[in-house]
């Protein structure tokens, strides 16, 4: 396959840029002209996958649209028109769909989603809240400038940091990140257990059409993509949710049920997730946190549950397995290759220790960005049917028990066996620990394509 | 004998539909107009008559022309599909059907050629067997259990959980107490009807119907 | 007027054959039917409640005279029933994923079958050769084949069990209720609503 020229895509998207502070700019477009002009002043700072010879930068800036913006931006009708029609929509009208009804339904969202204003999404990660705000002005002064869009809302996270260094934790306690899929040809120190599990037991990359639009995908052809091609070659749809973390109503759940789990807290935890809070995997530790995995990248993401099918490892239903099952559903991990997505999320509020009060009513919780070619195939699809329901795992309505739309309702068994410390268990009556506040789809357009729409060159053939 | 696959049976049966240019509506619309408002949930006639697992009927208007260089050709009639999985032979089947539902039967029906009304019964299995097709290949998930044996097996898997949720931890003999109720308790429950939903719960998943 | 009946979705599809073709498509079917471990795939995937292919032979559409003109046509005719859980989606991708050699040899037979990979090009020719359904009825709607499987798993445990309970102590009963807990462990999913076909 061909080599993928990373100065041609966004740097978001090839890599994890790992760095700790981030802000996302909401812009609004009044005027197509002076919207084009802006973006090409702000070409000359979008951060590309181009590889950092000289150690991370300070700041990255990179850009994507709603459906609307492009609209706004005056793209022609029939390219606006080839775009599939999930992101043609917009998240907000997939919320039936989705599973975003009762507490996680639209009209509950923060003001900025539930309207219909939000055409661009400005991304600046950087490694000191200074650089964050230096980037901040400076693309405040080229919108002045320019005239060329209106802020209508922002959005700080930030790492939560432990003794002054970042960690990937999430306010629940959790070590995340782990896992973002290889793909052929993305530049990266592979981990077995990331790509795809071929009938030998190793693991592969990916299609890069899995990814980047204008590759082939694992199905063997070119994903569905608008239309001119150069519009949509090197980029990819990014979905974008602010998930509110309900922490003090996690702390209370789990105290009150470890009381009844043979277990203990801290195994219950594991046991909704799949991962110890440090990040060890139960596959792998099923009695205890593991350090020496964890750190060992040729192990923290490397099992399989086929020598675990009964679930008393870790559970059926738990987070890890819902979302990437690797073997669980046989014929060689065929049936999830393409449902596969590259996650990029980082928290956001104040972070509050354990033995700190929490109130779910303060703002915290994580940025969701996930990104993947196809929305509906990849990233709707596990929402829907890996989420917020559980038929494909065996598990009926069940829904996935951190991230589900529960209302109250529903149940999470954590399978056991006749062991004192792994017994049976099942958690009733839940409330929903995350809640979604908002969000959207975006296209994230490759250089060249930031190119012909700053300079109105979009022809749909 | 591909009809069968374990001990659910498998039929098909095309019944030629009546062409009257003179019907208005036309005979094949008059089905539709009648499947259109038939129920599918417990006041189905499927639910009323016993042993069905899943039906299914269609007005099959023509058969369908792929494209060039495929021949296109048509059907002289429509033809109404009844594609069901059953419990019982189809002579078995089709007589709980008559004897269950007869108007719904003739409802339908009797917009087909030939039809010689549900009343006789004997002439009534004679005419759907002229029209049943032969099953090439058949194939069945669970294909050894019954229509009322899996409905009282989806009642008890509802109930066992709840019983197993709130008895966690319980000490010995209270539980084995309890759990002597709760069977008592379940085995006088009547099985549920064919086609309901199961008891009203507010679990959300976005379906169609909340 | 659905094809989908709470958790169930029926498909109907018909595709032409030349003569000839049926022959070997019926060689195939009767391997199929025969040779058991060829089924596994279709039994592992185990969205699929019942599936059926009928071949109608060109001359034997039904025909019960009494003014109906007999129908005689060129190509043989294969007809296919489906009840499947998921999306129509889902289904044909799991479909071309899993099974695409084995969809080939059923219908590579059928005028202008593209082939089961690339899905596209599949889903393209079944949106083409499917006809709609009139009226569905499950007599479980809120179950998929996988919530049947585990209820009769969940019932022959719980018989099972009942037998035992009646005689024992109570420290037996608590073994063998933490046993039958083990084996149900796994088949206590909800029964419900389906989500929203996209």
């Amino acid at each position: 396959m061909s080599k993928l020229n990373g100065t041609d895509i966004q740097g978001f998207v090839l890599r994890g840029y790992n760095l700790p502070f981030a802000r996302y700019v909401f812009l609004h477009f009044e005027d197509a002209a002076r919207a084009r002009a802006l973006i090409g002043r702000l070409l000359e700072i979008i951060t590309t996958g181009q590889r950092w010879d000289h150690g991370k930068p300070q700041r990255t800036v990179n850009i994507a649209f709603t459906h609307r913006g492009l609209a706004a931006l005056e793209l022609p009708l029939a390219t606006l028109l080839s775009f599939p029609v999930e992101f043609q929509q917009g998240m907000k009208s997939r919320a039936t769909i989705l599973g975003d009804t009762g507490i996680n339904s639209p009209e509950c969202w923060d003001e900025l989603w539930r309207e219909n204003r939000v055409h661009a999404w400005v991304a600046i990660n950087g490694q000191s809240i200074a650089a964050i705000e230096a980037s901040t002005a400076s693309l405040r002064s080229l919108i002045e400038e320019t005239a060329g869009a209106v802020e209508v809302g922002w959005q700080d996270a930030a790492a939560i940091m432990d003794a002054g260094k970042a960690t990937t934790r999430e306010h629940f306690g959790f070590t995340d990140g782990f896992g973002n899929p290889d793909y052929l040809g993305v530049e990266r120190s592979t981990q077995p257990g990331q790509g795809k599990l071929m009938p030998d037991g190793t693991w592969a990359p990916l299609a890069t059409g899995e990814l980047l639009l204008g590759y082939a995908d694992e199905a063997g052809e070119l994903p569905v993509a608008p239309i001119p091609h150069i519009l949509a070659t090197n980029g990819t749809f990014m979905v974008y949710r602010k998930l509110h973390q309900n922490v003090a109503t996690f702390r209370a759940y789990l105290k009150e049920h470890s009381g009844q789990y043979g277990g203990g807290e801290e195994k219950l935890a594991a046991k909704f997730i799949g991962r110890w809070r440090d990040g060890t995997p139960l596959e792998l530790s099923p009695e205890k946190p593991d350090p020496s995995i964890v750190q060992d990248p040729h192990r923290n993401v490397n099992f399989t549950y086929g020598s675990d099918p009964e679930g008393t490892r870790c559970p059926i239903g738990a987070h890890v397995r819902r979302v990437h099952p690797r073997d669980a559903f046989g014929f060689n991990g065929r049936l999830i290759n393409r449902r596969r997505m590259t996650r990029r999320g980082l928290t956001y509020g104040r972070p509050v220790a354990q033995n700190e009060p929490a109130s779910d009513r303060e703002e915290r919780g994580v940025i969701f960005m996930a990104l993947n070619a196809s929305l509906s195939r990849q990233f709707e699809f596990v929402q829907q049917q890996w989420i917020e329901y559980g038929n494909d795992a065996h598990q009926g309505n069940d829904k996935d028990m951190l991230m589900g739309n529960h209302g109250g309702q529903g149940k999470f068994v954590v399978q056991g066996d006749t062991t004192a410390t792994n017994p049976p268990f099942i958690c009733s009556h839940l409330p929903n620990f995350v809640e979604l506040r908002g969000g959207d789809y975006f296209f994230l357009p490759s250089i060249t394509a930031l190119g012909m729409i700053a300079m109105g060159l979009v022809d749909p053939r | 004998m591909p009809n069968q696959n374990g001990s659910v049976f498998g039929l098909t049966i095309l019944s030629p539909i009546i062409d009257d240019e003179k019907a208005t509506p036309s005979h094949d619309l008059q089905i539709r107009k009648y499947l259109a408002t038939l129920p599918t949930g417990p006041e189905s006639p499927f639910a009323q008559a016993p042993g069905t697992h899943l039906a299914r009927l269609v007005v099959m208007d023509d058969v369908v022309f792929v494209g060039y260089p495929a021949i296109e050709e048509h059907l002289q009639s429509k033809y109404l599909v009844f594609e069901t999985n059953c419990d019982a032979d189809l002579d078995e089947y089709l007589s709980g059907l008559a004897k269950a539902v007869p108007d719904h039967l003739d409802a339908i029906w009797s917009h087909c050629v030939g039809y010689p009304g549900v009343a006789n019964s004997g002439a009534f299995i004679e005419y759907m067997k002229a029209c049943q097709l032969e099953t090439t290949l058949f194939f069945a998930a669970v294909n050894d259990k019954s229509v009322p044996v899996t409905l009282r097996a989806l009642q008890t898997q509802r109930a066992v959980t709840d019983f197993i949720a709130d008895h966690q931890g319980m000490e010995p003999a209270r539980l084995q107490k309890e759990f002597l109720e709760f069977v008592g308790k379940l085995e006088s429950e009547p099985v549920p009807k064919p086609g309901t939903m199961g008891p009203q719960r507010a679990l959300k998943t976005g379906g169609r119907n909340e | 007027m659905s094809n989908i009946n709470g958790k169930v979705y029926a498909m109907n599809a018909i595709t032409p054959m030349k003569p000839w073709k049926t022959l070997v498509v019926k060689g195939f079917f009767l391997l199929l039917r025969l040779v058991k471990p060829l089924q596994k795939d279709l039994i592992n995937l185990s969205f699929i409640e019942f599936a059926r292919w009928v071949v109608i032979p060109r001359s034997r559409f039904p025909y019960v005279g009494q003014g109906q003109v007999k129908d005689e046509m060129k190509y043989d005719y294969l007809l296919f029933f489906s009840n499947f859980n998921g999306t129509w989606n889902q289904y044909i991708d799991a479909f071309a994923d899993v099974l695409g050699s084995k969809l080939n040899l059923i219908w590579r037979w059928s005028e202008k079958f593209p082939g089961s990979n690339p899905v596209t090009g599949f889903k393209e020719y079944i949106a083409r050769v499917q006809f709609d359904t009139d009226y569905y009825f499950t007599a479980y709607p809120q179950a998929t084949a996988n919530d049947l499987k585990s209820a009769h798993i969940v019932q022959a445990s719980l018989d099972d069990l009942v037998q035992r309970a009646r005689s024992c102590s109570p420290a037996e009963f608590s073994t063998a209720y933490l046993n039958f807990v083990i084996q149900v462990q796994g088949h206590l999913g909800e029964t419900g609503e389906a989500p929203i076909v996209f």
